[in-house]
């Protein structure tokens, strides 16, 4: 590290500038406002000559005599190239998020913010840049309104979710379209272990220069069939014209879980389940197993003392609360994490280009849990003639990430909060961990701990995903004239992934097998893909602007499978297959689709105020039945901007107002690979001859599911561009929806996937940008931001999916919690109560209680999906210091905690050490409490129910960055053009209800479209806290 | 320029359309598409084998119609005690219309016929020498599964008229695509029937009388003595019971000589006794028997004394019966991959001996004779004329195939009742499950749903 920064120093230092004859430049610097830049930086292009402004805006500079331009930058605003005229220059920098004239890009091409009629939110370098996490998603969460950004759990490199304007689909994907420099993404979950992984993780977001997420259907039907669930544009950094940078960045630090929670300790553990054993005992009295309570107390009493004395290992401990283990502690390391940046870029006007490399190296808050990442990308643009332009954007990543099991796994850490507290880490008759031995057998213990203690998988088990992972495009542009030109784009994703795994002798109890067991897998993607576009853009008759876009698409995406287990190793030292006594299975597979588009967009606008856009294309899938090759997808927008109307020309306070609205329908083809066809599968072996059978019956008429969306919103920009304000409502009506709809058994067939479905998003959002405060010192700038999005099924042909809580049900919001409604404890004997919910004659629902499950019925009792999203950012400067704090939060939205039958179960349901909140469980009658009686493995209230509904709604301190760039006259002194320090805090502070780890949860073996917002032994989200220094030369 | 511009453009759309079509035709690897599935003799034969499969399924001849028949016929002699509401409900006679088993046993069935409706379609491709064993087998396998859906599906052929009353539908041909015409209506139970003999006569004409543990002549017979006993044919029953008996060495069956060793409990073979049982191995198979019956498994249902106390002293069928942990169960299914029993060489004897009883003939043996050959390996003193009453064969019967899934469907021919359900109870016959009622709205529910 210090090295390379001497190194930079010393090429900075004994750079000699050699300039033959030199003109002086002077001038002044202001903002939108007219109000002076202080420390505004004045550069040449090509040339070490700079200058920064001083208070009053003004600045000197000395230039070669053959410079033509400056550039002008300042923090937070535009830069400027600004042409040498001989004459002082005043120069005034605009505010660049807010700014209509910037340039967004939009598919196959790029727009002025300004000319956009749909909706599209921008998210940019300065906001994502050294975000300490491992992928570009979390950086994105509460910066862009209509995008719900919720990561599974605290586990690295895995699931991360984002719903743009809600969920659009019961089975099929409901992930949104990525496109990085043009090219499509590979996202799909690769995992084998139960839990998602995240194939965003091998992106480096330092390489990352504009996010633009295209929301509405307008804005996304370019991409058709693909662009359902929204689309996210990554456009990566390119070098300007006339600069030659070095960037280094290093940020290292520290991350904690964001939440704990509370576990009896030992003495509460003892007393808890002697007193569970009490209740159990009155049980078996009542039902006539033992002639008296006194003599059922007894025998509980020695049951529970035999237990107890075996989770104490073996000895009476327990009895003393001697031993008090916090073992959700264990579950939980120390976990630093740090990132090395290095990047070169600039060029000439011919050529540009960026190189990048990345360490990124995380260590995960939770045992074993590790990612590291080593990134490298090339980008560079050359101008060969004046009619041709040909590029290349390479990307290189490798990822190692050192996984742990799904949340469902006993041998997940956090599992390990079930262990009893009074069960020693190490147990003292062997002197190894608890478990790993048992001196009766030789072998690890089967019964002791209460449950397969997860360290052991820390000691002894291995779970590494390593992924190669190459993304490129190469593209060559044609100008025909200065109107027209052709592009074309070839890109690649391919992505090579490993999974290998090893359990050792000391898993035995949770794998089931002796002497080790392993796995290696592999997985092949390679998508390849082709864009070529013709552009024409021109303005007739000086109001008549058209811009017209004509091309096709292909894309190719090829899954191989590969993988092997094996078993009985000679020992831990050999963890290869190779050395397996019993190779146990061998498999191997692949998949392909492909997709063929013709696409088009035609822009018009009159007077620069009235705009129209037409987009159509035509997608083929080899997905799609045979009756439908071939969807053609529509869209529609038109935005007015009113205040180039002469009547708002005397309402100053109006700077910009447009009035926007679109409607298109595009479509969902993330459906299975081979969906439509009739299909016959060998897995029909008898009496060890082998078979085949028919499995799949062809749906020559299955398509895409379709979502028909509208939008209307206005922009508007008041007070000389120091507030803007854009609010938008939408309706997203998606019908055909995929589902295995119910066919006559009599076929021979039960389902058969058809477009059945419907559903419903409609929502508004609300973006806010404002100066609140520029001065010469001081500047203070807010983003708010505001989503509410409404999800309804309308038509599931009748059928309830959903095997858990979760269900997708007609009326009802995707993922909607039903089960049973839990009353509390019976006040006259403990027994857990629950409503009878069942509808009356008049309609109305009995509200009366029961204590059998069985006579109760399920209601809705909870909605995973949140009424509203938001977030709240403030960015602060005060001469050299920065401040900027993001806060985000969502509302209104229910918990379901999978992991309650087990851990708050009032004791009822086995040995599981049990939340505090348990205490207060029913004990004589008259007693009112939630909580039932605790009745040892008397499931007295554990079957699922609203019991374990908690609310859900959060508010975090998201991001807080403070920064200090180091002034002007020592950068000047140390010929280097930036150096910043920082300290930044991710998930510093969360304001929540919820009593679980964190209320950002979703269990991540079970996570699906339906199946939201449950907790189950999931990882709490990371609290980071690093220090940084960016240093540019 | 211009001249660039027309090359790159033609350029583009030769490449688009050449890639058209073709591209968007990928094939998957793992399963292959039916349009190639039946291409060669090969593969006709290895579907013929998935049929098998299908058929094998625990919903299906893994043992699920046979269990639910002793538990609808219990009357006490049965303890049923496991957590499987479904049997639960079968064994309360509550049977709710969307009891998954009830619904899995239909679409188990179905997709049976369905497989060898395919292959009967694929016969041209067959070879030669093997095409009549092949449509042999698959009739004999469509005729098997509509035997047992219409048992449990429909009224007793004798409850009423057979000839109006709705059996279960008749699926003769593969389904290649879902249409109106898939939307199929319940044939009469006596055309079900008709349609199971007519296979049944074709399979037995083309089957070898060897054919391993696949169907074989002495299989069709069998069945077919089955399906005629059922329907009271008794002439048909004896002589179709009798063909059985004849052909049985010529294909290699024979009654073991001791009772036990017809229900081996570690191997997973045919014995001799076995016309045909479902192949049950460590990769392939199901045997539901195990899992209910046997307490090595679930062990959900226990033998109770109404049952053995109908055992004289000396039976040698009572030596099956064991002890585990205070309750008693049944020995015939306690090996896991024991392959799963469904017509033994024991029963021809007992439907021969009632047939001619009921006929007042002597088709191949007297009743006596044939009752004393099960009486005699079950270590029983052989019965003399006088006891050969019917009442005595039935009993036979009863004791010999207890818990082998005869209970119920010998219940209903014989008129008998099962605690307070007569013979003709509504509730012992199975709804046609809702999900088929939904998904097809020309089927008509059972009376009593």
């Amino acid at each position: 590290m210090r090295k390379i920064l001497i190194l930079f120093l010393c090429i900075c230092i004994t750079y000699i500038q050699v300039n033959a004859q030199e003109q002086t430049v002077t001038g002044k610097v202001t903002d939108a406002t007219g109000a002076p830049l202080n420390g505004a930086v004045i550069k040449i292009a090509a040339s070490k000559a700079t200058a920064l402004t001083t208070n009053d805006g003004s600045f000197s500079l000395k230039v070669p005599a053959a410079s033509r331009y400056l550039i002008v930058s300042f923090v937070g605003l535009e830069e400027m190239t600004v042409a040498i005229t001989g004459k002082p220059l005043v120069i005034a920098l605009k505010n660049s998020s807010n700014d209509l004239n910037e340039v967004v890009v939009v598919g196959y091409g790029t727009k002025l913010k300004k000319d956009v009629t749909g909706s599209v939110v921008s998210v940019g370098a300065k906001e994502i840049g050294n975000t300490p996490a491992t992928s570009f998603e979390s950086a994105i969460q509460g910066r862009a309104a209509g995008v719900a950004v919720s990561q599974q759990n605290g586990k690295l490199g895995q699931g991360i979710n984002i719903k743009i304007r809600g969920t659009s689909s019961v089975t099929a994907g409901n992930e949104p379209l990525y496109v990085v420099d043009g090219i499509p993404l590979t996202t799909d979950n690769l995992s084998s272990n139960g839990a998602a992984s995240n194939a965003l993780a091998d992106i480096n977001m330092n390489d990352i220069e504009n996010i633009q997420i295209l929301k509405d259907a307008s804005s996304t039907a370019i991409y058709g069939a693909s662009a359902s669930n929204g689309v996210v544009l990554i456009t990566t950094k390119k070098g300007r014209a006339g600069t030659s940078k070095i960037d280094f960045n290093y940020f290292t630090g520290l991350q904690k879980p964001t939440g704990m929670r509370e576990f009896m300790n030992a003495q509460q553990y003892v007393d808890y389940f002697k007193q569970a054993g009490a209740g159990a005992a009155n049980q078996d009295f009542l039902a006539g197993f033992y002639p008296s309570l006194a003599s059922a107390l007894a025998a509980y009493d020695t049951r529970i003392a035999t237990r107890l004395t075996r989770y104490s290992a073996g000895n009476t401990d327990w009895q003393t609360a001697k031993v008090n283990t916090d073992w959700q502690e264990q579950s939980f390391q120390r976990a630093p994490l740090s990132q090395y940046d290095l990047n070169f870029s600039g060029g000439t006007e011919k050529t540009k280009f960026y190189i990048s490399g990345q360490y990124l190296d995380q260590t995960g808050i939770i045992v074993r849990n590790r990612f590291k990442r080593y990134s490298a990308r090339f980008n560079v643009d050359h101008q060969m003639k004046d009619w041709l332009t040909i590029g290349i954007n390479l990307s290189f990543a490798k990822t190692n990430n050192f996984r742990v099991s799904n949340d469902n796994a006993f041998s997940t850490p956090l599992q390990i909060v079930a262990l009893s507290p009074i069960t020693p880490l190490i147990d003292p008759r062997t002197n190894l961990a608890s478990g790993a031995l048992d001196l009766a057998t030789g072998n690890p213990n089967t019964n002791y701990p209460v449950y397969y203690n997860p360290l052991l998988s820390v000691l002894d088990a291995s779970y590494t995903t390593s992924v190669n992972r190459t993304f490129g495009t190469t593209y060559g542009k044609v100008t025909f004239s200065k109107d027209l030109y052709f592009r074309t784009e070839f890109g690649i994703d391919q992505l090579n992934q490993v999974e290998e795994s090893y359990s050792g002798k000391l898993t035995a109890r949770n794998s089931g097998v002796p002497n080790g067991s392993g796995a290696y897998r592999t997985t092949q993607v390679l998508n390849l893909t082709t864009n070529n576009y013709f552009n024409y853009k021109k303005t007739f008759a000086v109001k008549h602007d058209v811009d017209v876009l004509l091309g096709t698409s292909y894309t190719s995406r090829q899954f191989d499978f590969s993988s092997a287990t094996g078993e009985q190793f000679p020992s831990d030292s050999y963890q290869k297959l190779v050395n397996a006594a019993s190779k146990t299975g061998a498999s191997s597979s692949s998949t392909s689709s492909t997709l063929l588009s013709y696409f088009s967009r035609i822009g018009y606008k009159y007077n620069d105020r009235y705009l129209l856009n037409l987009t159509g294309r035509i997608d083929g899938s080899s997905r799609f039945g045979s009756n439908h090759k071939y969807g053609t997808f529509f869209g529609v927008s038109a935005a007015w901007i009113v205040t180039d109307e002469a009547f708002l020309n005397n309402v100053k306070w109006l700077k910009t107002l447009k009035i926007k609205a679109g409607y298109a329908g595009t479509g969902n083809d993330r459906i299975g690979d081979f969906s439509a066809r009739g299909l016959y599968s060998g897995n029909a072996a008898y009496g060890l001859q082998a078979g085949q059978h028919p499995t799949q019956l062809a749906n020559p008429n299955l398509k895409w599911e379709i979502t028909y969306g509208s939008d209307i919103g206005i922009e508007a920009a008041l007070f000389n561009n120091r507030v803007t304000i854009e609010v938008d409502y939408y309706e997203k009506n998606t019908s055909d929806l995929l589902l295995n709809k119910e066919i006559p058994g009599t076929s021979g067939f039960s389902i058969q996937t058809q477009n059945v479905g419907k559903l419903k998003n409609s929502g508004i959002e609300v973006s806010l940008n404002t100066v609140n405060v520029r001065n010469k010192n001081f500047s203070w700038t807010s983003n708010f931001n505001f989503s509410a999005n409404k999800n309804r099924i309308t038509f599931l042909n009748g059928q309830v999916l959903g095997g858990g809580v979760n269900k997708a049900k007609e009326g009802e919001p995707l993922g909607v919690f039903y089960a049973r409604e839990f009353a509390g404890a019976d006040p006259a004997n403990g027994n857990a109560l629950y409503y009878k919910n069942s509808p009356k004659a008049d309609g109305s629902l009995d509200r009366t209680t029961t204590n059998d499950y069985n006579a109760a019925t399920d209601v809705k009792i909870g909605d995973p999906n949140p009424k509203f999203i938001y977030g709240f950012g403030n960015t602060m400067s005060y001469k050299g210091l920065d401040l900027d704090i993001l806060l985000q939060g969502v509302a209104g939205n229910d918990i379901y905690n999978g992991g309650g039958q087990y851990m708050s179960a009032s004791g009822s349901n086995g040995y599981d050490n049990q939340t505090t909140d348990q205490l207060a469980a029913w004990k004589k009658p008259g007693d009112i409490t939630n909580v039932p009686e605790a009745r040892l493995f008397y499931s007295n209230g554990t079957d699922p129910s609203s019991r374990f509904i908690s609310k859900g709604s959060y508010l975090r301190v998201k991001a807080v960055t403070l920064g200090y760039n180091l002034s002007s006259a020592i950068l000047r002194k140390l010929k280097i053009e930036r150096f910043r320090v920082y300290v930044r805090a991710q998930n510093l502070f969360t304001i929540t209800k919820y009593k679980g780890w964190d209320p950002e949860v979703n269990a991540d073996y079970q996570a699906s479209n339906i199946n939201q917002g449950v907790d189950f032994y999931s990882a709490p989200q990371l609290k980071t806290i690093v220090f940084g220094i960016n240093i540019g030369l | 320029m211009k001249n660039i511009f027309f090359k790159i453009l033609i350029g583009v759309g030769i490449v688009t359309v050449i890639s058209c079509n073709k591209s968007l035709d990928t094939k998957p690897t793992q399963s292959i598409d039916q349009t190639v599935a039946l291409n060669t003799s090969s593969d006709v034969l290895v579907a013929l084998t998935g049929a098998y499969a299908d058929l094998g399924t625990a919903t299906f001849y893994g043992g699920y119609p046979f269990i639910a028949s002793e538990l609808l016929a219990n009357s006490g002699e049965l303890n049923w005690s496991g957590t499987f509401q479904q049997f639960t409900q079968i064994n309360n006679k509550t049977i709710p219309v969307d009891n998954s088993f009830v619904a899995n046993t239909w679409l188990s069935g179905y997709t049976t016929i369905n497989d060898v409706n395919n292959v009967l379609s694929a016969l041209a491709v067959v070879e030669p020498g093997k095409v009549d064993r092949v449509e042999g087998e698959a009739k004999f396998i469509r005729a098997t599964v509509l035997f047992d859906l219409v048992r449990l599906y429909a009224k007793s052929w004798n409850d009423g008229d057979p000839a109006s009353n709705d059996g279960v539908p008749i699926v003769l041909t593969p389904t290649l695509s879902i249409t109106a015409d898939n939307q199929v209506t319940r044939s009469k139970v006596a055309d079900v029937y008709a349609q199971i003999l007519k296979d049944l006569t074709d399979a037995e004409a083309k089957l070898p009388v060897k054919n391993g543990f696949f169907a074989s002549k002495v299989t069709a017979a069998s069945l077919a003595a089955r399906v005629y006993l059922q329907k009271a044919d008794y002439a048909n029953a004896a002589n179709a019971a009798n063909r059985a008996i004849s052909m049985a060495p010529a294909g290699g069956f024979s009654l073991k000589t001791a009772y036990a060793d017809a229900f081996p409990n570690n191997v997973s073979a045919n014995t001799t006794e076995d016309i045909f049982a479902m192949q049950v191995t460590p990769s392939s198979g199901n045997n539901s028997f195990q899992t209910f019956f046997s307490a090595n498994s679930r062990g959900d249902i226990q033998i109770n004394n109404a049952h053995t106390a109908l055992y004289e002293s000396g039976d040698a069928r009572l030596g099956l019966f064991y002890n585990s942990g205070g309750s008693r169960y049944t020995g015939k299914f306690d090996y896991l991959y024991g392959n799963v029993h469904i017509i033994r060489l024991a029963e021809m004897y007992l439907v021969r001996a009632e047939a001619n009883f009921r006929a007042g003939t002597s088709v191949g043996d007297s009743p006596m004779n044939d009752v004393n050959v099960i009486r005699t390996r079950a270590k029983l003193p052989p019965l003399t004329i006088a006891q050969v009453i019917l009442a005595a064969i039935l009993k036979e019967r009863k004791l010999e195939l207890a818990f082998e899934g005869a209970a119920l469907h010998d219940i209903k021919r014989t008129q008998g009742a099962v605690a307070a359900f007569p013979w003709n109870s509504p509730k012992l016959v199975y709804p046609i499950p809702a999900r088929e009622i939904r998904a097809n709205p020309n089927l008509t529910q059972n009376a009593g749903y």
